[in-house]
């Protein structure tokens, strides 16, 4: 499959990703060629994508949901332990104006 | 106006279940930020959701009290997008198998708001934007949603205001959620459109998002529809957008166009199983659900005979509902019940809040041994009104206002010598009432009144007077 270069544009968008022109070119092979590895995978797996869902999944019984029991959370220092935190908050650059 | 207004509603209602969706965090309003959170709620990698079986259940419930069918085989979907109130950024929803489907919500009119589907999801998380940072608390992100999606059947803003109402009084009802719109636990996005009179040509819609008040949904939709309407007055197109509200302005203004308009790629949830609901499970919760508001409202207005205005009055508020309903059950006659709750019990309580709370200082044990008591005539209904008011205020019990010997003091008899004391002691006025003027005999009634502290069945004295004035 042949991608033009607006939907190039569009799945960069969407997947957050910032391209210079100059790279996008270079690029646009590399992902042509992603594609024909799942065409590849979709050609070989027989039927429709209904029939795959009903082989690939399993169902989970009514008795084997989760009850609603209240467990301890993690302690805060826990949680933000990892990431930008501030006041006990969670933190990230401004995302609106 | 030239236009026809069509509107549909997106409603997102919190469950009041004690876990989030997926894990068991708590879903308590509040708390310092961060603090009901665990790896599965913040999105950390390898973390697994399960999904909460009281969630399913309440979702059920809901569904089958607004009419909808249940979907026993279901699925949950990814729905992707990139924004901090989402740490996984994806939010776990339902796409093309939602749990419940077409239902309706009945108007007091007759009229039918369909339902297009409920599904089930997580809640995302709150920001806080402060200078060039955002600040952000997952303490709600994960708590259970269901989304209530509507057909365009909405024409006015009353018919809006309606079916929230009616939406909200159903899902307290049943249990399932408090809807309070102020703490955010009900929701609604609202779609509005125009299109001419007689035309079945559908006009360009617009989205006003995350309403919090119904009189906030009622300005938004008149002000949204003059706006559109003004354009096309215009000879101009209205554009495809998502807006916003200004509750300050009173006015709409543009979130994004169509051009900006999201794609969430919707697939599977493969974190997930597929969920089986026996449909046993779907008839033990449909034969769990009580009377409806409508069945309620149609009850009390056509068996009980209450009139419309105080049936509505009594309905709204399903704790007053219970207690009425407690008091008929212990033998109180449905007048005097409902005038005593609508007068005296709702003039101690201000707000709509306290109204829905009911939390009263009679029981309804003594509540009904009080109207009991009018009803039987052994007291009017003054005295019965201002017993009420000091009942309310102390908490006490009846006995402590009215004793078995006040009520018994006034046998037959005694009425009969009160009334000939009444009298005898008001020669002008009854010889005005023999000269035919009928209002002098109430001089007597008061005579009667202040003689037993308001304790005697006036009714019964006028015949006793009466008879005795022949």
């Amino acid at each position: 499959m042949s991608v033009t270069e607006k939907q190039l544009k569009s799945f960069a968008r969407l997947a957050r990703l910032d391209f210079p022109d100059s790279e996008l070119e270079a690029f646009k092979g590399e992902f042509e060629e992603m594609i024909a590895f799942c065409d590849s995978i979709n050609s070989s797996v027989q039927g429709d994508a209904a029939s795959i869902r009903e082989v690939g999944s399993r169902r989970i019984e009514w008795e084997d949901l989760r009850e609603d029991v209240v467990q301890q959370s993690l302690p805060e220092e826990k949680i933000l332990s990892n990431v930008n935190g501030e006041n006990g908050y969670f933190t990230v650059k401004r995302v609106v104006k | 106006m030239k236009y026809q207004l069509v509107s549909g509603f997106e409603t997102h209602v919190e469950l009041a279940t004690a876990t989030k969706i997926f894990c068991g965090c708590t879903t308590k309003f509040g708390g310092a930020p961060n603090t009901h959170c665990c790896p599965v709620c913040t999105g950390q990698p390898g973390a697994l959701p399960v999904l909460n079986k009281k969630v399913v259940e309440y979702a059920i419930r809901a569904g089958l009290a607004l009419h909808c069918t249940i979907n026993t085989v279901t699925h949950l979907d990814r729905k992707n997008y990139c924004y901090p109130d989402l740490p996984k950024a994806y939010q776990i929803s339902q796409f093309d198998k939602p749990l419940c489907e077409h239902g309706y919500v009945e108007l007091e009119s007759g009229k039918r708001i369909r339902i297009l589907r409920i599904h089930i999801e997580e809640d995302a998380g709150k920001l806080v934007h402060e200078r060039g940072t955002s600040y952000i608390d997952y303490n709600r992100g994960g708590v259970p949603l269901i989304e209530i999606v509507s057909e365009p059947d909405i024409s006015s803003p009353e018919e809006a205001r309606e079916y929230v109402e009616k939406l909200q009084l159903t899902m307290r009802y049943v249990g399932v959620s408090d809807c309070k719109m102020q703490e955010g636990s009900m929701r609604c996005d609202v779609n509005i459109s125009l299109k001419e009179r007689n035309s079945d040509q559908l006009g360009t819609r617009t989205e006003i998002k995350n309403m919090n008040s119904i009189s906030h949904i009622e300005k938004a939709m008149e002000y949204e529809a003059k706006r559109q309407a003004e354009i096309l007055d215009d000879g101009g197109e209205v554009v495809q957008a998502t807006m916003r509200f200004d509750e300050n302005t009173g006015e709409t203004y543009v979130m994004r166009t169509k051009e900006d308009a999201q794609d969430y790629r919707y697939f599977p949830e493969p974190d997930l199983l597929e969920v089986v609901i026996p449909q046993k499970k779907v008839d033990e919760i449909a034969a769990t659900l009580p009377e409806l508001p409508l069945e309620k409202y149609n009850r009390y207005t056509k068996v009980l005979g209450i009139n419309p205005a105080n049936a509505r009055l009594l309905y709204k508020y399903k704790a007053v509902c219970d207690f009425f309903e407690s008091c008929l059950a212990l033998g109180a006659g449905v007048k005097n019940t409902a005038n005593l709750i609508l007068g005296t019990v709702y003039s101690t309580l201000n707000t709509e809040e306290e109204k829905e709370l009911f939390d009263i200082k009679v029981s309804p044990e003594n509540m009904a041994e009080l109207v009991k008591l009018a009803d039987g005539g052994k007291i009017n209904i003054t005295l019965a009104q201002m017993t009420l008011a000091k009942m309310l205020e102390s908490g006490k019990p009846l006995t402590e206002y009215i004793r078995e010997e006040d009520l018994a003091g006034i046998s037959d008899g005694d009425l009969e010598e009160l009334c000939r004391q009444a009298i005898a002691a008001n020669p002008k006025a009854v010889e005005d009432y023999k000269n035919g003027k009928e209002k002098a005999i109430s001089g007597l009634y008061g005579y009667i009144k202040r003689a037993t502290q308001g304790k005697a069945d006036i009714r019964k004295a006028d015949a006793i007077i009466k008879n005795l004035l022949k």
